[in-house]
């Protein structure tokens, strides 16, 4: 690994009212890694990528994206944003707007492209992912692991930097998920930043360039996968490793 | 998928029928109350130019000797042809609810989005904004009026250039007592429906770069704002007839003209009859308009499909 701290995540601590629940997480990528989040239920993984583009604040701490200091207050969040794509465990496709609709938004009304080449681009992004027959579909009218594809073009088409997955299969039907790991691995080839909380660990064990272990806002143990899943050095990753694989 | 329609039964055959003649009689007897209104109002701006000003489209004399010539509606022939001569008042009188109620409305809804909006998402706002909706939701209509009319006298503040629009300055006071108050009622509805959006539309705007205001403009209201149409109709439904509250600071309204006409007669059953059907018929344009409106902008997945 080239050690260019494309994002440095250092000492983030968050706190919801008096309850901690980030605790000094630090972890670092390089531009074109791909890191995976993994922890049991309620341990900040949601939270740590929301403090990433701002949907959250981190009290303490630093987060370095291209040598930017993300926590500043100074910075334009919607500048950042621009630059960190998001997608959503529940898809949060915009009910209103068909899918060239949810894909063009961004690009018409924050990157100020003209109706037309918005519209060009959502289409190039929706092929992208395999939707090229959908264009004009609802959301309502498409299925679970096509709306996931609409979210990651919607992310997609602001060419975003670094890329932000949370639980992007968990609300996924067992036969739908892998048309959306499909395009992920196709992003993950075209060398995306990507940052992915996810359960799907042999995902993970392919595409990671490093694990991060979230317990308890903490961060318990992070490395690249063979290790992680090999030769975890702590008890509750191991644990934690074979639960999760109890479920599979 | 859903394959071979199924042959219409019998039944259903004649309640489909039965539903498209109630349907042709709805809108033909719309086409006539409408055309009506719309000959007679510019027959009027015209000066006249079909029937003298003041006269009925149709003479009573004839609609009194045609009637009296069918058996069976025969005794009612004097009646209609009464209705008929005051027919010129009323469409007279429905111009000034229609246009007092259109105008409140409009002007009400870009009022009421933004008192909405802040109701949801403001923190100073959002008290301003509850303080002028309970104040005008929660005092008399009427005593609102009386305070724009009797109390602040609105009508001689009305600019030059808006004085000679309508005959009287009275009308533009009650176009601005109906909007303020209009208003605070949409707005209800308005933030009912916007507080019904989900959190996570918000969200992926927010996430994508939009600001929580442009998140508002593009993506909450236009969900929020379909979602309002059924209970907003109500608002429109309610405007047409509390606008008849218009007559008691004299604003020569339908129900003004009514009941001067009643009270110069005396036939109040039959003048409150004809101007009762009168109001029905807005009514039912309203809402039918409404109707249209909802499916015109109906969007799969949103609002009535949206319970599972
Ligand atoms: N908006 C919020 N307000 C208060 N507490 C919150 C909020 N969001 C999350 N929390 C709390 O923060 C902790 C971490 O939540 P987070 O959603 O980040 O966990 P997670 O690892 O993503 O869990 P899951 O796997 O269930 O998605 C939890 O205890 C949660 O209850
Ligand atoms: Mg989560």
């Amino acid at each position: 690994m080239s050690d260019d701290g494309f994002l440095r995540v250092a000492d983030v601590s968050k706190w919801y009212g008096d309850e901690q629940v980030l605790h000094d997480v630090s972890f670092e990528m390089d531009r074109g890694d791909v890191t995976v989040l993994i922890g049991p239920s309620g341990s900040g993984k949601s939270t740590m990528l929301r403090c990433v583009n701002r949907l959250a604040e981190a009290q303490e701490g630093s987060i370095l994206l291209d040598g930017e200091e993300v926590l500043s207050p100074d910075l334009d969040v919607n500048d950042l944003r621009r630059e960190v794509g998001m997608v959503f465990q529940g898809f949060n496709l915009f009910a209103h707007l068909t899918a060239v609709g949810n894909v063009a938004l961004g690009p018409r009304r924050v990157l100020g492209l003209s109706e037309a080449a918005a519209r060009e681009r959502a289409e190039a992004q929706l092929e992208r992912v395999g939707l090229g027959d959908q264009f004009d579909s609802y959301p309502a009218e498409l299925s679970g692991g096509q709306q996931q594809r609409v979210g990651i073009a919607r992310a997609l088409a602001m060419e975003p930097k670094l890329l932000l997955f949370d639980e992007p299969t968990s609300a996924l039907d067992p036969e739908l998920i892998g048309e959306v790991l499909e395009v992920m691995h196709g992003l993950v080839d075209e060398g995306m930043t990507m940052l992915v909380v996810t359960h799907e660990m042999s995902f993970a064990r392919e595409v990671a360039d490093e694990i991060v272990f979230l317990d308890d806002g903490r961060v318990v143990e992070r490395g690249p996968p063979d290790q992680l899943f090999e030769r975890p050095e702590r008890e509750r990753t191991g644990r934690f490793l074979e639960r999760i694989a109890s479920h599979d | 998928m859903a394959g071979a329609t199924r042959p219409a039964t019998v039944r259903e055959r004649v309640a489909d029928s039965d539903r498209s003649v109630g349907r042709l009689l709805l809108v033909a007897a719309g086409a006539l109350f409408w055309g009506w209104l719309v000959v007679s109002w510019v027959n009027r701006w015209l000066g006249g130019v079909l029937v003298p000003v003041g006269d009925p489209l149709v003479p009573p004399g004839a609609v009194e000797a045609t009637l009296a010539a069918i058996p069976g509606i025969a005794a009612y022939a004097a009646d209609a042809a009464f209705v008929v001569e005051l027919s010129p008042e009323i469409a007279r009188g429905t111009w000034l609810t229609v246009v007092i109620t259109a105008a409140s409305l409009v002007v009400g809804f870009f009022i009421a989005v933004p008192l909405a909006v802040t109701r949801v998402y403001g923190r100073f706002s959002a008290w301003v904004s509850l303080a002028y909706t309970e104040l005008l939701r929660g005092t008399p209509l009427l005593a609102q009026l009386f305070v724009l009319h009797y109390g602040l006298n609105l009508g001689s503040y009305v600019p030059d250039t808006l004085s000679g629009v309508f005959a009287r300055n009275v009308v533009w006071v009650a176009i601005v007592g109906f909007t303020l108050n209009g208003a605070a009622y949409q707005a209800e509805y308005i933030r009912g429906a916007i507080e019904s959006v989900e959190e996570g539309q918000i969200t992926a705007g927010r996430a994508i770069g939009l600001s929580k205001l442009e998140t508002i403009y593009y993506v909450v209201l236009p969900q929020g704002l379909r979602y309002a149409i059924p209970s907003w109709t109500n608002e429109f439904v309610y405007l047409i007839k509390y606008s008849s509250l218009a007559a008691f600071i004299t604003v020569p309204e339908l129900y003004y003209r009514a009941d001067q006409i009643a009270s110069e007669t005396f036939r109040y059953t039959l003048i409150f009859i004809v101007t009762g059907v009168t109001y029905l018929a807005l009514v039912l344009t309203a809402s039918k308009l409404m109707e249209r409106v909802e499916s015109r902008v109906s969007i799969p997945g949103l609002g009535v499909d949206r319970e599972r």
